[in-house]
């Protein structure tokens, strides 16, 4: 653990990706820029077949450091897979994938397992593990990490309030409905505080005006500084302007505003 | 935080043997009777290595003499003995010690000697080896030799056998490894199966122990501790269950009518160990051999 929480300033030609641009800093076994404009997320012309299907066609994208984009389309336009490739859970069939500078086709598994723990996803089928509590659900993301037992304890709670379950720690998620069951999934996902939330219909399951609050959630993750990339069907129910969006549609960018 | 992640991974591979307790109990059982066997077998050897470890530590020889023989020729036998390395004359029994001996293990049944009218016993040298030293030399052509001197009638040594119970010990030493190595064998199937099927059972929680940041040495170590749990309950079961026969056969004493009574001794404690160790390091790689073939993604 020690070795992960040196710091340690980058300097050319020690064999890093180009892309790490010049102040770069290593925290916490990932190379963090402080630079506002730094760009956290790139995409370089990313492809991604599953078999003869075509989920992904040249994807180009950058996101910079505290940018809050969403990623909308239709059903099956490859939302999910943008998420997964860029979480590292899926490996491109072509194509560059840069979190932090670093090149995801060439991160050591290891590696892989400590960028996970700043990125945190929600995914669109929880993945919440039933026979553990509410509690030890949203802990598992820092038992994870082998921090201290006050500090999971401290934050699970924490994290809970934030997404108004504090009263359900001790339930089992089947007994949870599907939006409680959401929060339990984003409540994980933000324990962490992850530099990069991705979120993949965070919002399907919630009415109206759990919908509103889970945004204004986002909007205080997004305050404090942390990149969030959104996947929905149904942009609208975020009514936001000015908020940067990008359509896809079997597998293309159409739409980049 | 150390001492935490361990007694988490305690919690899950306890957690996993409950949540499994019908194939960790078969399993168990299995790898139980499995050191069983190879703990018994290595009783015995060591047993047996023992008593003949004995025996030829008291290599004795009777050299009968012919009646009749003079006081020189018994001199010149004895003085050859003598110069023979590691060799002693215990004593000289001479005929009518012979008949006394024999009357005082006849006990009772000492009338049967009455009707004699002449001595039938053959004087005898009894001639020891010095402890251990004794193997060296060559009972076999001793005793040729001997026989050919005049005045000897007789030679019979207590090795006769001895010999063939060597080759025999051997044998039984290439068996037991070969036994003991099918049954590693087979308890490293066991263990992987065993924690496969656990591993199997919680293929769910391991995909999202990863998806939220665990290393693989996080999600493994639980299985391991399961393998080594295995292991070192099964060792501890099997050496209890030999330690309990062992115990059985020494306060009743196995008497073989021929061979006399036979003393037992334990397994030496380092054997004891060995075999503890070695169904501990069979759990674990057994269980590094499930967890490696699942993690390979
Ligand atoms: N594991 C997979 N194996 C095969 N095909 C897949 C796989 N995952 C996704 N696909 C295909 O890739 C395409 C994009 O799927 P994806 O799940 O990314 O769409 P989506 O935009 O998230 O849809 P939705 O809004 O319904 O969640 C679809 O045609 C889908 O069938
Ligand atoms: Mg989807």
């Amino acid at each position: 653990m020690n070795l992960l929480a040196a710091k340690k300033t980058y300097s050319p030609g020690s064999g890093l990706p180009n892309a790490l641009s010049k102040g770069s800093t290593l925290r916490n076994g990932l190379w963090t820029n402080d630079n506002l404009w730094a760009k956290v997320i790139q995409l370089f012309h990313l492809f991604k077949n599953f078999g003869p299907n075509v989920a992904l066609r040249d994807i180009d994208l950058r996101v910079l450091k505290g940018e809050f984009v969403f990623v909308t389309g239709p059903s099956g336009a490859g939302k999910t897979t943008l998420l997964r490739l860029i979480f590292g859970a899926e490996r491109p069939t072509s194509g560059q994938i840069l979190i932090n500078a670093i090149n995801l086709n060439r991160i050591s598994r290891s590696s892989l397992d400590l960028l996970r723990r700043k990125v945190g996803f929600v995914f669109q089928d929880f993945k919440l593990l039933p026979k553990k509590t509410v509690f030890e659900n949203v802990a598992l993301a820092l038992e994870v990490t082998g921090e201290r037992g006050s500090f999971i304890r401290k934050k699970t709670h924490q994290s809970l309030r934030l997404v108004n379950l504090a009263e359900k720690e001790q339930a089992y998620p089947l007994s949870l409905s599907g939006g409680e069951q959401q929060r339990v999934a984003i409540a994980r996902a933000i324990v962490k505080d992850p530099l990069i939330l991705l979120a993949d219909e965070p919002t399907g399951n919630l009415d109206p005006d759990l919908t509103r609050d889970i945004i204004t959630l986002f909007r205080n993750i997004h305050m404090k500084g942390t990149t969030i990339v959104v996947a929905t069907h149904s942009r609208e129910r975020f009514e936001d302007s000015g908020q940067r969006t990008i359509v896809l549609k079997r597998g293309k960018i159409v739409v980049e505003k | 935080m150390r001492l935490r992640l361990w007694s988490y991974f305690l919690r899950q591979a306890l957690m996993n043997i409950m949540n499994n307790r019908l194939v960790h109990v078969i399993g168990l059982g299995t790898m139980f009777v499995a050191i069983l066997i190879f703990g018994t077998f290595l009783f015995l050897l060591i047993n047996l290595n023992t008593w003949v470890q004995g025996w030829g530590h008291s290599l004795s020889m009777s050299v009968y003499l012919e009646d009749g023989i003079s006081e020189g020729k018994r001199d010149m036998i004895a003085s050859w003995i003598k110069s023979l390395p590691t060799a002693e004359i215990d004593r000289f029994i001479t005929k009518e010690g012979a008949l006394k001996e024999l009357r005082r293990v006849l006990g009772a049944q000492a009338g049967l000697l009455e009707g004699l009218s002449t001595n039938p016993l053959p004087a005898s040298l009894e001639v020891v080896f010095e402890k251990g030293e004794g193997l060296r030399l060559d009972p076999d052509r001793i005793k040729k030799e001997l026989e050919k001197m005049e005045g000897v009638e007789e030679v019979q040594y207590s090795e006769d056998w001895l010999k063939r119970f060597k080759g025999l010990m051997s044998l039984i030493r290439v068996g037991g490894l070969i036994i003991g190595g099918l049954l590693c064998m087979g308890i490293l199937f066991i263990v992987t199966n065993t924690i496969k099927l656990t591993i199997y059972s919680r293929k769910e929680e391991i995909e999202i122990l990863k998806l939220v940041g665990a290393t693989d040495w996080f999600v493994k170590t639980p299985f391991l501790l399961e393998g080594a749990i295995q292991g070192i309950l099964s060792g501890i079961l099997a050496l209890l269950i030999l330690y309990s026969g062992y115990y059985l056969l020494s306060t009743e004493k196995i008497h073989f009518t021929s061979l006399g009574v036979f003393d037992f001794i334990f397994l030496p404690y380092e054997y004891a160990l060995l075999i503890f160790l070695a169904s501990v390091a069979l759990g674990l790689v057994g269980s590094l051999i499930a967890v490696g073939r699942f993690f390979d993604i």
